[in-house]
């Protein structure tokens, strides 16, 4: 499972965390570099290329938010934050200021390498085909048809625009207002109930069972995410 | 010195009645000073008019008894010296109307003038007795006021528990006894503020001063006492077996502003009395405060010793088996390995359980973390909850009774799958495996039952409330890792969100806990 030489830029004060994701990284065939806080994450940027970031959003220096913001004016390089309990709110800002991903402290590497891959298959695999497939959930783009355990589901003009920003961004969690604004527009960002009763019925006609959905994840107080299998 | 004051104007006050009657007594009778001499004179007058046409056909001697009921009347209704003057002017009257030549003070029998000396000294005795019997009369109602108005303003202390009520309550008793504005002062630290907070009466710095001399003598100050009686409010230290505990400020409403010597023993006895009822109140206090911190004494002993075992025992696995792993690398075979770094993983994953569940606690208890309510379907809240559960869910049989016809319910979906995952929590760590765990959800009224059934060994009936106790445990579950905050938490949350939680046996099942929440009225 060795990646093949991608650069990764690891972003913590905690020397702790920095030594164990060095030692996990690099067992996983990654290239690693570090940064301790904002300012040189920044410029790691500039001098080491990496192709993804691993964030903390607690640094000394300026928070993770602020450096993704600062980062997305000129850099499209997949980040994933680093975030502890509770922190609801901080990661739907660092999402929303163009974050990848998030991962909740304490994790495992096996997690951390599920959401890299995710974060990187952009890179890896440019999104080009037209069919996205995962598990029994096949959705063809370029048709607009969805199939689930090989029937086909009919899905109202609104579900399928919901199902296809969640394919197109797989794996990925998106916030509410993200799924908002580019489902149903700019200017509908606090009408969170469109999305709730949307989900839902979208829930009802691909999982097997709407209270334990293997596709559709709610992100508790953050937004959803469409489930990869890795 | 620093002063707030708190005054109660006595013409806001609606209760008058005991005004009226004061009026009548010894405290208020000194308006219109003059009005009952006229009335005096007045009486004579009718007196002489009534004896008028009597004059030519009844004795002159037997017309002086009119005169006599006059000065009587005068002496009940009147006072002394309006009767003394009605004994007077009756004598006048008597000689210009009754005795012959009419119309003049010449006198033409000389036995008329023992009648006039007769009649004068009569007059004056009556006045003095008459007056001397309603004076102690008048004093007697107002003794019996002062006891009236001492024993409401006790009573009404005794009901009152924090020193502002102390304060409005002297202040109304004040007001309505009294004319005039009163202040409670109580010593903060190195000064003296207001009991209240609505200053009405500005204390100017000569005030201040006085009220500030009042306190640290122990002695009164200001109008009517000897010390800076220049100043327009009276000052009376508040003392009591804890010495001076405030200054009790008077200032009258009237133009002379001084206190009648009747009204000195009573507004004394109003210091005593609010001195006492602060007293006791400061007692009370400390009391309470002392069992409030022999209590979160005990709770922090209980703290301590939960968390120094729970911190220690996985640290300990912990580090046993990472010291086992880097000293005796060389003696373990692959198969020791793998059980020293699961023991380390699982003690690693029991060690954040714990330290979320006194993260989550704390947060709660300091209100940190606030409820965000949103709109939820109740799918989606056991989905969570069951997501967040992940590997602990592995091999085990979870029946969802959760219909997608519910109502969405409103909720902080993050806090409340937390009260779902502790719930489940506890369900997987006392239910045996391979018996189901079932979650059921419906909707009653404007309810939203969610319980969470386990067919486990059920609950101890006395301990069915306590489990919900921050670190209880059941007595038989030491075998079960635990660290006494799923639930406790659970309910803190829940209850956060208005609803209600409990415990129950199912009849020969196992333990079922309820989630009760409100579902609100649709706004979509």
């Amino acid at each position: 499972m060795n990646e093949t030489g991608l650069r990764v830029l690891v972003v913590d004060d905690e020397r702790a965390i920095r030594r164990f994701l060095h030692t996990s990284l690099a067992a996983n065939g990654y290239v690693v570099f570090e940064a301790t806080n904002g300012a040189e994450a920044l410029e790691a940027v500039v001098r080491d290329r990496p192709d993804v970031m691993i964030l903390d959003l607690g640094l000394p220096d300026v928070d993770g938010t602020e450096v993704t913001a600062r980062l997305r004016e000129w850099s499209r390089i997949p980040i994933i934050i680093l975030s502890v309990r509770d922190q609801e709110a901080d990661k739907i800002a660092a999402l929303d200021a163009g974050a990848d991903d998030y991962l909740t402290k304490p994790f495992g590497v096996g997690e951390l390498m599920a959401r890299m891959r995710v974060v990187l298959r952009r890179i890896v695999h440019p999104e080009t085909e037209p069919v996205f497939a995962t598990r029994d959930l096949v959705v063809d783009l370029a048709r607009r048809l969805v199939r689930v355990r090989g029937r086909d589901v009919q899905l109202t003009p609104t579900e399928y625009d919901l199902l296809r920003v969640l394919v197109t961004h797989a794996g990925k969690v998106l916030t509410h207002q993200q799924l908002l604004r580019q489902v149903w527009g700019l200017g509908y960002e606090s009408e969170s109930h469109l999305l709730r009763v949307n989900i839902s019925n979208l829930r009802q006609k691909i999982e097997r069972n709407s209270a334990r959905p293997e596709y559709i994840i709610t992100e508790p107080g953050v937004g959803y995410r469409l489930r990869l299998e890795i | 010195m620093m002063y707030n004051s708190a005054m109660v104007n006595s013409d806001d006050c609606p209760l008058r009645w005991q005004q009226t009657e004061l009026r009548h007594s010894g405290l208020a009778r000194r308006a219109h000073r003059w009005l009952p001499y006229v009335y005096g004179v007045g009486l004579v007058a009718v007196t002489t008019l009534v004896g008028l046409p009597l004059r030519s056909f009844i004795d002159p001697t037997n017309l002086v008894m009119l005169y006599l009921l006059a000065v009587v009347l005068a002496a009940l209704w009147l006072g002394r010296y309006p009767a003394v003057l009605v004994s007077l002017v009756s004598v006048l009257a008597f000689d210009l109307v009754f005795v012959q030549p009419y119309h003049t003070f010449a006198v033409a029998d000389a036995q008329f003038v023992l009648t006039f000396i007769a009649l004068l000294s009569v007059g004056l005795l009556i006045s003095t007795l008459t007056a001397q019997a309603r004076e102690q009369a008048n004093a007697a109602q107002d003794q019996a006021i002062h006891t009236r108005t001492l024993y409401e303003l006790s009573r009404d202390l005794t009901m009152v528990l924090d020193p502002a009520d102390v304060a409005r309550t002297v202040m109304n008793h004040i007001d309505r006894v009294f004319r005039g504005k009163a202040a409670i002062l109580l010593a903060s630290g190195q000064r003296l503020e207001s009991a209240l907070d609505s200053p009405e009466l500005d204390l100017d710095r000569d005030e201040r001063d006085a009220a500030a001399w009042a306190y640290e003598q122990g002695q009164p100050a200001g109008r009517d006492t000897g010390t800076r009686s220049e100043v327009k409010g009276t000052y009376l230290p508040l003392s009591s077996t804890q010495g001076v505990v405030g200054v009790l400020g008077f200032q009258s409403a009237g133009q002379a502003g001084s206190l009648t010597p009747e009204q000195w023993p009573l507004l004394e006895a109003f210091a005593s009395l609010t001195a006492q009822a602060l007293t006791r109140i400061e007692l009370a206090r400390e009391a309470r405060q002392a069992q409030l911190l022999r209590e979160s004494e005990k709770l922090q002993a209980a703290l301590l010793n939960s968390i120094s075992h729970d911190l220690r025992t996985p640290l300990a696995s912990i580090t046993g088996a990472l010291s086992s792993l880097r000293d005796d690398a060389a003696f373990l075979d692959d198969a020791a390995r793998a059980l020293l770094v699961n023991t380390a993983w699982e003690q690693a994953d029991r060690l954040d359980e714990l330290v979320g569940n006194l993260l989550d606690m704390t947060r709660l208890e300091a209100g940190v973390r606030k409820v965000q309510p949103e709109l939820c379907d109740v799918q989606d809240l056991v989905g969570v909850a069951l997501e967040r559960l992940g590997d602990r869910l592995e091999g085990r049989d979870i029946v969802l009774e959760v219909p997608g016809t519910l109502p969405p319910v409103s909720m902080d979906l993050p806090l409340m799958a937390q009260a779902l995952v502790n719930l489940l929590d506890n369900a997987l760590k006392y239910a045996p495996h391979g018996r189901p765990i079932t979650v059921r959800a419906e909707a009653a009224g404007s309810e939203l039952y969610l319980t969470v059934i386990d067919e486990g060994p059920g609950i101890p009936e006395e301990d069915a409330t306590r489990v919900f106790d921050k670190f209880y445990r059941v007595q038989r579950s030491a075998e079960v890792p635990g660290t006494g905050l799923g639930l406790p938490i659970s309910k803190g949350i829940v209850e956060a969100h208005g609803g209600r939680i409990w415990a129950a046996n199912q009849a020969g099942r196992g333990a079922a806990f309820t989630i009760v929440l409100p579902i609100l009225e649709r706004t979509e």
